[in-house]
């Protein structure tokens, strides 16, 4: 794809249709036409994403040219520390925070101090603690400040970003088509033509599939959608003017989950449910959990939902996404045959999809889950050789097995180990050289610094509100 | 090494540790070369660098140049950093490939900090903002490996370890176990322990001779089986790089030291003969040699479990990966860290065991491939292991690699692995596989703003490098041995 202009036309009109059309129209020179077709998804599909981002979403969505400022002035987005599992399997309840690097006093990693001294890690955590009590502040540039380990993303209405991408999306030459797709005829590894509703056929070196659970462009091109349970989900929105914490909530019980996102002028509330529960309002809209074998067939390649589907129990849906769409920037095709580009963006889309369900069966993985159908399904997708290896070493030692390029840091590992209520049988033999009384006094020391920040941090709210006001003032709007 | 990070790390622990060793086995002397991480092993054991030059008669290394590897007569030097910096988060080299395709006529190691001062002999300690021009790079040793275990000696006995000189003439077993539970030595000595460390070298005497463990041969990937050593004078300039230069049936290795020359010749005695591979590497010495030649016989592979029952095999008594990039003694160093980590408590969990396995595998497998690469990323024909290289079908890993380079200069992504994408790009770029196409991101750039943005990478490159001092400026401010002749002469 080097000589003459081609033409990459995005199917879906949602989150994933839209950032993928920016980041392409952004990231490629004007020998490529980018085509979205929008229209062929569901809106509600995209509160699938959950809400929430991770830290990576900082960087992704500048350089779309969607900054902070104009998030927080132009959306009801906030501020996310993690998420707050409030009222999880067997009563656990922690917050899955977004952290640095945890501390490492005379070079041991904090957690086999924290073996040795059954101690707890949660009250170490500034990011933790921040969300849980309601408190917000920017993490500073400066490493000495407690609060500079703490990191964030962003609690979102998934449709308020697909307006905000799509005024971005209209600063540039990509060219928009509200319309249907009425079918796609893949006729070589390098050449497609999809037919819209309007009669208009558009020829393509390259589709995107974005159309999010109908699949129907991937799959024309024989992509295969491996699934074996199905959810069902709804979203309900209740105006507030009272901002919430930092962090989603999310809290379980018997026949599924619901999390709470606290956005600037609304509260979400997502229901999560086994799929076909009779009468059962939560059940509006279902889908069905997994992945394709492969995410590029041909010349096709999936993204976000049209690729994996993952319930939002942590921001690995938008995780998924931006990891989709940044492996698709990576390799976008030079050649007529795109076979290398294929087999790596299939090689790492495996390996991420699989870190991504070894997490999940982590937050799952317990053997006093509820005994209802939607525990027992969801415990039945734990299963995984390298699952079993990371909670053997865990719990043999506090060792951190890891494996290339995981979604998942071992600071999000550690907190959710802590979070589910393991502990290692054993520390790490050299906090032995370490005397009780000076690690004690160490832990001491973090987290005295932690609870006397978190008392002096504004909350939330008044730090969004404050924060508004100064950007007004410098103009921003 | 090994019994100097652990009586470093454990040294307030209740644990014995007895380092037995004869002055009547020789070491194998080669491995003088590191990779940057060398550094960490030795700040983590509180080591002072300028006292570790000193003894140890290093020199600062920024890189390796490899001669003769892609055709005849080329070179190139496999630096320890980056090339150019990102350009808006994208890969530096992708903007050389389309500008060298629109005739841009600079090396792509003209926009490298560490080869630039590399060539030019010159060496300093980055500093500051490690994402700039100038400090983007790493360093590593080159230095006497038998004065660095002499010096690691004295250091462990500091730290409370018990050396005893003696050869082991038999191995107890427990019979319940099968554990070893002791060994005995030439004058009736018997040690007795939990864990045993086997550094005995190629002949495993723990790890093979009493357990054995087995061994998967890697010889039909890296075929060279003997190499013979020999020291000689140093002559000319003391650059901070090793060279590896290639021969018809292998390589020669060239290793400056404040005091001496290290040389080596790998050699795959299929098709040379040990006194043919002899007179090539004494008659391309650099000055006088100092020690007749030594040979030595290895077969490339791993051992099958680097870690069985209590007894862990580090160093050659694990395995051997010719030292091609100065690998031998970073899986040395890989391996005692991971040791540590997995350091047992109360007798050896089979938990631990399959981590230190696993974990062990890994890195000698991406070891292997990336050495591989310098054999099979040439155009050379010209002798019968050369044409071994290229009939070779290679492990589908390294072939994607190749294939996606070739393609597009797209570097398979890893997490681990010594050898990052900065190192792959070194050397497949080095021996001149050219890609076809490059990362389409780049079309968004006029050639007009490229060559602007390169031409200004590339001075601001020159400049550092040019208020940079020489290594031997540096060295005899930094860590220069006292003896060292070229110090001393002035010559360096």
């Amino acid at each position: 794809m080097t000589t003459r202009s081609k033409t990459i036309i995005i199917c879906g009109g949602g989150l994933a249709g839209s950032l993928a059309t920016l980041s392409l129209s952004l990231s490629l020179g004007s020998e490529y036409h980018i085509v979205q077709v929008g229209g062929i998804n569901a809106r509600h599909e995209d509160h699938l994403y959950g809400g929430a981002t991770d830290p990576g979403s900082y960087n992704f969505l500048l350089r779309l040219g969607l900054d902070e400022p104009t998030l927080m002035l132009r959306s009801a987005t906030s501020f996310s520390f993690g998420t707050h599992f409030r009222q999880w399997l067997d009563g656990r309840s922690w917050m899955q925070c977004h952290h640095a690097p945890l501390p490492t006093p005379s070079g041991i990693p904090l957690r086999h101090y924290l073996t040795r001294e059954n101690a707890g890690l949660e009250p170490l955590l500034i990011s933790a603690q921040a969300a849980l009590a309601g408190k917000f502040a920017h993490p500073p540039a400066d490493p000495r400040s407690v609060l500079a380990s703490a990191e964030y993303g962003y609690q979102f209405d998934a449709d308020e970003w697909v307006a905000l991408l799509d005024r971005k999306i209209g600063e540039t030459s990509a060219r928009r088509i509200n319309a249907e797709i009425r079918s796609i005829i893949h006729e070589s590894a390098t050449r497609s033509v999809v037919n819209l509703d309007t009669g208009e056929p558009l020829e393509a070196d390259l589709v995107v599939d974005a159309s999010g659970l109908s699949r129907y462009p991937i799959e024309a091109a024989g992509g295969t959608f491996r699934t074996s349970r199905s959810i069902g989900f709804s979203l309900s929105k209740t105006p507030s003017d009272a901002l919430g914490p930092p962090c989603r909530t999310i809290d379980a019980d018997e026949t599924g989950w619901k999390a709470t996102t606290h956005l600037q002028n609304a509260r979400h509330t997502l229901r999560v449910s086994e799929a076909g529960m009779a009468s059962d309002e939560a059940a509006a809209h279902t889908a069905a959990l997994g992945h394709l074998v492969e995410a590029w067939v041909g010349n096709c390649v999936a993204i976000g939902h049209a690729a994996s589907v993952f319930e939002p129990l942590t921001p690995a849906p938008m995780m998924m996404l931006q990891r989709d769409i940044e492996r698709l920037l990576e390799l976008i095709p030079t050649h007529a045959d795109p076979g290398i580009e294929r087999r790596e963006f299939n090689r790492r889309f495996r390996n991420d999809v699989e870190h991504v369900a070894i997490f999940h069966g982590a937050l799952i993985t317990i053997d006093s889950a509820p005994e209802t159908e939607y525990w027992r399904a969801a415990r039945e997708q734990t299963a995984s050789g390298k699952l079993d290896r990371k909670l053997a070493q865990f719990s043999n030692r506090g060792l951190l097995t890891s494996f290339d390029l995981e979604p998942f840091n071992e600071e999000d590992w550690t907190i959710a180990h802590w979070g589910m209520g393991r502990r290692p049988h054993q520390h790490n033999r050299q906090v032995d050289g370490v005397s009780d009384t000076q690690s004690q006094s160490e832990l001491g020391q973090i987290r005295n610094s932690v609870q006397q920040l978190v008392t002096k941090m504004p909350p939330h709210h008044l730090y969004v509100g404050k924060l508004k006001q100064y950007l007004e003032k410098q103009n921003y709007a | 090494m090994t019994a100097a990070a652990l009586s470093h790390k454990f040294k307030d622990l209740n644990i014995d540790i007895s380092l037995v060793e004869s002055d009547h086995i020789g070491t194998v002397g080669v491995g003088e070369a590191t990779l940057p991480h060398i550094r960490f092993f030795n700040q983590a054991l509180g080591i002072d660098e300028a006292t570790f030059m000193k003894s140890t008669e290093a020199t600062f290394k920024l890189g390796i140049e490899f001669c003769d590897w892609g055709r005849k007569g080329d070179h190139y030097i496999h630096p320890f950093g980056d090339y150019g910096v990102p350009i808006d988060e994208l890969d530096f080299h992708q903007f050389w490939l389309k500008l060298r395709k629109a005739g841009g006529t600079h090396r792509l190691s003209d926009y490298s900090y560490p080869i630039l001062a590399a060539e030019q002999g010159r060496f300093r300690i980055p500093e500051g903002d490690l994402n700039e021009i100038g400090s983007n790079f790493g360093y590593a040793y080159q230095f006497d490996a038998g004065l660095y275990a002499k010096f690691l000696r004295t250091f462990s006995e500091a730290n409370g370890v018990r050396r005893v000189e003696g050869r082991a003439v038999e191995v107890g077993i427990d019979g319940e176990s099968g554990n070893i539970s002791s060994i005995k030595l030439e004058d009736g000595h018997v040690i007795e322990a939990d864990l045993f460390v086997d550094c005995s070298g190629f002949r495993g005497l723990l790890i093979e001779q009493e357990l054995k463990t087995g061994y998967d041969d890697w010889s039909h990937w890296l075929p060279c089986n003997r190499a013979v050593a020999v020291p000689c004078e140093s002559r000319g300039e003391l650059r901070p790089y090793t060279r590896a230069t290639a021969r018809t049936a292998g390589w020669q290795w060239r290793i400056p030291l404040q005091h001496r020359t290290g040389n080596g010749h790998v050699y795959w005695n299929e098709f040379i003969s040990d006194d043919e591979a002899t007179h090539q590497l004494m008659s391309t010495l650099d000055g006088p040699a100092l020690a007749e030649p030594k040979q030595l016989f290895f077969k490339t592979g791993r051992r099958k479990k680097f870690w069985n029952r209590n007894v862990v095999s580090i160093g050659l008594s694990a395995g051997f990966l010719e030292p091609l990039e100065s690998t031998s003694i970073h899986l040395i160093q890989e391996g005692i860290t991971t040791l540590i980590e997995l350091f047992p408590r109360d007798g050896v969990n089979p938990l631990d065991i399959n981590e230190y396995n696993a974990r062990m595998g890994l890195n000698f497998e991406r070891v292997r491939d990336f050495l591989l690469l310098h054999y099979v990323a040439t155009q050379r024909d010209d002798s019968e292991m050369w044409r071994y290289f290229q009939a070779m079908e290679l492990p589908d890993s390294l072939q994607e690699k190749l294939s996606a380079w070739n393609a597009r200069g797209y570097v398979l992504q890893y997490e681990f692995g010594v050898f990052l994408p900065p190192s792959w790009v070194a050397v497949m770029h080095g021996q001149n596989l050219i890609p076809e196409g490059h990362d389409p991101r780049v079309d968004r750039y006029s050639i007009a703003d490229i060559e602007a943005r390169l031409e200004q990478i590339r001075l601001d490159t020159v400049r550092e490098v040019e208020t940079t001092p020489t290594q031997v400026d540096f060295l005899r401010r930094h860590g220069a041995a006292s003896g060292s002749p070229l110090v001393s002469a002035g010559k360096m």
